[in-house]
């Protein structure tokens, strides 16, 4: 199964699958690429980002390249891990899986896990709007579009106007008005 | 499978296998998580049932077998590291607050980007009101 590519759209489908099949088990995968070359592996390893320091000084006393010596923080160190998220249910074999290695992400992804683990449906998660499908967003364009216009008649900012009460989308209306 | 383990136990024993692998920047940690059947749970009356949290190395804080083969053979029986808890209904709040935690500390190997994570939170905050209560919480 392919990647999902939003953590949001992750946890919709994952609160779906688990709503169809209770049994879903979802595993969260911490893990580090494996290394090319097992020569340097075994002899060095080098800490990533616990201590910035260190770092420092093994670039300073190795000799190894020059492009690391330069680039000294650590977003440049090789060794980024991974997080992969996936939920899977054995009985249907279907399988959800979502990738990322930004660490800010791991706080919300893990109490969403929760919300999950205790059964919550899309509303639940508390993700927000965006499970309001594409009307919305198709709204909101339709606002947006006489808006770029400036000069617009005021036939089309009624129109927008009205469309965005329909999707709730009170931010985006009163944007208008500023504007003008 | 050994016993399950306390919450506090496994809490601690989570971290140290997190951050030997952040420092090791080798190996990897899975952490599974599924309800536990109805039978075994003590309380079946609940609608939720109990979540078996389980987290293992996947004996990958073992030697590379093809590269450390014939060096040593007491190194090849470096145990597996397996940890698992469960978690009542009631608790899972309290739990994944702390779980929540322990994994953001752990998992230091991961890219750490103030900016962009003002952005998301800015956006996850804009879309929903009730979720940003709780997100603080945790």
């Amino acid at each position: 199964m392919p990647y999902l590519p939003t953590a949001q759209s992750y946890l919709e489908q994952s609160s779906l699958l688990l709503q169809a099949y209770p049994d879903a088990r979802i595993t969260t995968k911490y893990t580090f690429p494996p290394r090319p070359s097992p020569s340097t592996s075994t002899s060095t390893p080098t800490p990533t980002s616990t201590s910035k320091p260190q770092d420092a000084t093994t670039t300073t006393t190795t000799t190894t390249t020059t492009t690391t010596s330069t680039a000294d923080p650590t977003p440049s160190k090789p060794a980024v891990a991974t997080l992969v998220l996936k939920t899977f249910d054995p009985r249907s074999g279907i399988c959800l899986k979502y990738k990322t290695n930004k660490g800010a992400e791991v706080g919300r992804l893990i109490t969403s896990l929760g919300k999950l683990a205790a059964g919550a449906d899309v509303e639940g998660l508390g993700l927000g709007s965006s499970a309001v499908p594409t009307s919305g967003t198709a709204d909101v364009e339709m606002g947006d579009a006489p808006a770029l216009g400036a000069a617009g008649p005021a036939e089309g900012g009624d129109g927008a106007g009205s469309a965005g009460k329909g999707a709730g989308g009170k931010g985006k209306k009163k944007g208008g008005k500023g504007k003008r | 499978m050994p016993a399950h383990l306390g919450h506090d136990e496994f809490f601690t024993s989570l971290t140290t296998l997190l951050t030997t692998t952040s420092t090791k920047t080798r190996g990897s940690v899975y952490l599974t998580q599924k309800p536990l059947p109805p039978s075994t749970t003590t309380d079946s009356t609940t609608t939720t049932p109990s979540i078996l949290i389980r987290a293992t190395d996947g004996n990958t804080s073992a030697p590379n077998p093809k590269t450390h083969q014939g060096k040593t053979k007491s190194k090849a029986a470096v145990p597996k590291t397996k940890l698992s808890t469960v978690v009542n209904p009631d608790q899972l709040e309290a739990f994944y607050a702390r779980y929540a935690e322990v994994c953001k500390a752990g998992m230091s190997g991961l890219k750490k980007r103030d900016r962009k994570k003002g952005k998301a939170k800015g956006k996850g905050g804009a879309a929903g009101g009730v979720a940003g209560g709780k997100v603080t919480k945790a």
